[in-house]
């Protein structure tokens, strides 16, 4: 994958107390390349979010701290850059949305304002020129009010219209990169997939990247170019979309797929996979999974397995693969 | 908006009323009346037949009903009645003295969170930094340490020992520049200045918490995730909205700051309502005690209002009609 446009080598993000270690990113490789999208699933605590912050460096100090890794974009480190620099790619060249529409915006600050505020602050035109983008920008999410919406306030619009405007926001600058942490997940099933419709759109429309956080794997099935299976702060399969749903081979990626809901004789089944994730303070020595997995040997609980790449852009972290 | 004042204004008439009734009552509990102290005076021959008059011209030998409703009655023609000790209308006096209390409060409000606002500001921004540890502990000790106190301590070091503020009055008589400007505002500094004090500490800690509740909110991790740089997100974005229950909390302790002037204003013989309260209790003085009650309950009124006013411009989730 030559010429990625995000590179992420061994990225390791913990969250340092008196009384612990919590190792929430424990060395992460990924790339997304341009206008791809790249899926992120994993169970919740399994450091999906902690990972998207850290591409923004946007992980709660003092205690979050990136202990070591790399984040190229186009082969500048993210992680060596001055605040100020950094400040520079946020909203610009990466945008980022977030799980929740309603929290995630000011609330006293009109909509076509908080909108504006990104323009006026990467492309330095007036305020007035930045509303009438905003407008623009609105009606491109298919915000047919975009007019009146810009002079109202979040809690005037509904939760599938605050997502689309938080979008708009963070595609304002058309970044090369679109960041969104469990972006449908508080939203009603129908406004989901409009939404998810949206971000596909505008992706092909613009040629954006898109890193999606999801544990919904209909979501990754939906959506995804490649896939990244995240467990315990690692990742344990990452490959091309189709790769992972037809030949999944980590055990954990299979309990996946085998708790998606299935619609049978008319009442949701979900098989949830038994067990718990290991607190990130104290992981296992060897296989994180090795607790919770069917297939479990004596070596598994020794040693913790590499990531191996076992075809064509497709690791496992199993020794059994 | 204006209908919301209006009818806002028209809802504490019913307040006042009770208000009216309470005072009206309790001032009668009061042992003796205004004229009591004549029949003791050995000097005066026929006291007994001058008490009686002056009790019969004011109308004191009637029901307490009949008198209310004639102060009631003269109140609603704009006469709040003729003090007794001063011989004055009370409403002249009022006219007097009302200046000087408003001018102290309102200079010692502006202190207080011109002072205090940045201060907790910065602290919540540099958390249990020396800055934030320093002048925490003086707010704290600042706040529950009573005002007065602090009036003879700041009498005692800036007036006393370095003299470079005078302590009482407004103005330096019997000299040419009695009265000019800067004559006033040295005058005004020390009362105003021990008038804040416990309010300074008090709305520091106020802004702090606030701020720091602020700070952690998702919608400041979006203005970061926008590039915004710290001074836009902590104006903006943090202080825009910790800024909310302050101004609840300063409506309400505007009509507290108003009568917490009475007891500073005698330290400092400052002549405000204060001064002119306490003499028409201690005078009996009807007139003058209903006229300065009914005035301090409608700067607490008028606090709630104006607080209920200012909210509803700083926050558009709050609905006035
Ligand atoms: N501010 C923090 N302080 C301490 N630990 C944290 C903090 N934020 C996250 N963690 C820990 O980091 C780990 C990963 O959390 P993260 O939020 O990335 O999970 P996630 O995969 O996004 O889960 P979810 O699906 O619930 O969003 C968890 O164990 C969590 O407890
Ligand atoms: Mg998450």
């Amino acid at each position: 994958m030559g010429g990625a446009l995000l590179e992420v080598r061994d990225l390791k993000t913990y969250f340092v107390s008196k009384q612990s270690t919590v190792k929430a990113v424990d060395g992460v490789d990924f790339s997304v390349s341009q206008g791809r999208v790249l899926c992120i699933v994993g169970e919740s605590g399994s450091g999906k979010s902690v990972t998207s912050l850290s591409l923004m460096r946007l992980v709660q100090g003092p205690q979050g701290r990136i202990v070591s890794g790399e984040v190229l974009l186009e082969g500048r480190d993210l992680l060596r850059m001055s605040e100020r620099q950094m400040s520079d790619v946020r909203g610009n060249e990466i945008g980022m949305i977030f799980q929740e529409p309603m929290s995630a915006l000011n609330p006293v600050m009109k909509i076509g304002d908080q909108i504006g505020e990104v323009l006026v602050r990467h492309r330095h035109i007036s305020r007035r020129e930045a509303r009438e983008k905003a407008v623009e920008l609105l009606r491109n999410v298919g915000l047919a009010r975009a007019d009146e919406m810009v002079h109202e306030y979040p809690h005037q619009l509904s939760g599938g219209m605050r997502q689309r405007a938080m979008i708009a926001m963070a595609m304002a600058c058309q970044p090369k990169l679109l960041l969104a942490d469990e972006p449908t997940t508080a939203l009603d099933v129908t406004i989901q997939a409009q939404v998810l419709d949206l971000m596909r759109a505008l992706q092909k429309e613009t040629g954006t990247a898109i890193i999606l956080v999801t544990h919904d794997l209909g979501v990754v099935a939906e959506m995804a170019d490649d896939v990244v299976v995240m467990y315990a702060g690692q990742i344990v399969e990452s490959g091309p979309a189709d790769e992972i749903f037809d030949r999944p081979l980590h055990p954990y990626t299979r309990a996946l797929m085998d708790s998606i809901p299935v619609i049978e004789e008319e009442r949701e089944r979900l098989r949830a996979i038994p067990g718990t994730v290991p607190s990130a303070a104290h992981f296992p020595e060897g296989c994180r999974f090795a607790d919770r997995c069917s297939l479990v040997e004596g070596r598994c609980r020794e040693r913790l397995p590499e990531l191996r790449e076992l075809g064509p852009g497709h690791s496992v972290r199993c020794h059994l693969a | 908006m204006a209908t919301y004042i209006i009818r806002r204004l028209l809802g504490l008439i019913p307040t006042l009323f009770v208000i009216t009734v309470i005072v009206f009552l309790l001032m009668h509990a009061m042992p003796g009346n205004a004229f009591e102290a004549l029949v003791f005076n050995p000097r005066l021959k026929n006291a007994a037949a001058i008490y009686n008059r002056l009790v019969q011209e004011n109308g004191l030998n009637q029901s307490l009903p009949v008198q209310y409703f004639d102060w009631i009655k003269n109140l609603l023609q704009g006469n709040l009645g003729i003090s007794y000790s001063l011989n004055m209308p009370v409403s002249e006096l009022i006219a007097t003295y009302l200046p000087n209390t408003l001018l102290l409060a309102v200079t010692a409000e502006i202190i207080i969170l011109v002072v205090s606002i940045p201060i907790g500001l910065y602290q919540a921004r540099n958390v249990n930094g020396p800055f934030d540890v320093l002048s925490s502990f003086i707010a704290v000790l600042f706040y529950s340490i009573p005002g007065f106190v602090f009036a003879l301590l700041l009498i005692y070091l800036l007036s006393f020992t370095f003299n470079l503020l005078p302590s009482s009055g407004t103005v330096t008589p019997g000299v040419p520049w009695s009265g000019d400007f800067a004559d006033r505002v040295s005058h005004l500094l020390l009362p105003a200045l021990a008038l804040s004090l416990p309010g300074l500490a008090y709305y520091t800690r106020l802004t702090r918490g606030n701020s720091l509740q602020v700070i952690v909110a998702d919608f400041v991790r979006t203005a970061r995730a926008k590039g915004l740089r710290g001074p836009r997100i902590l104006f903006r974005h943090v202080l825009r909205n910790a800024v909310i229950p302050i101004i609840a909390q300063f409506g309400l302790d505007l009509g507290g700051l108003f009568s917490g002037a009475v007891i500073l204003e005698q330290i400092f013989t400052w002549p405000g309502m204060g001064e002119l309260s306490i003499n028409a209790n201690l005078n009996r003085d009807y007139p003058l005690i209903l006229g300065t009650t009914l005035l301090f309950a409608i700067t607490v009124l008028i606090g709630n209002l104006l607080a209920d006013i200012l909210l509803a411009f700083a926050d558009p989730r709050i609905r006035y009609d």
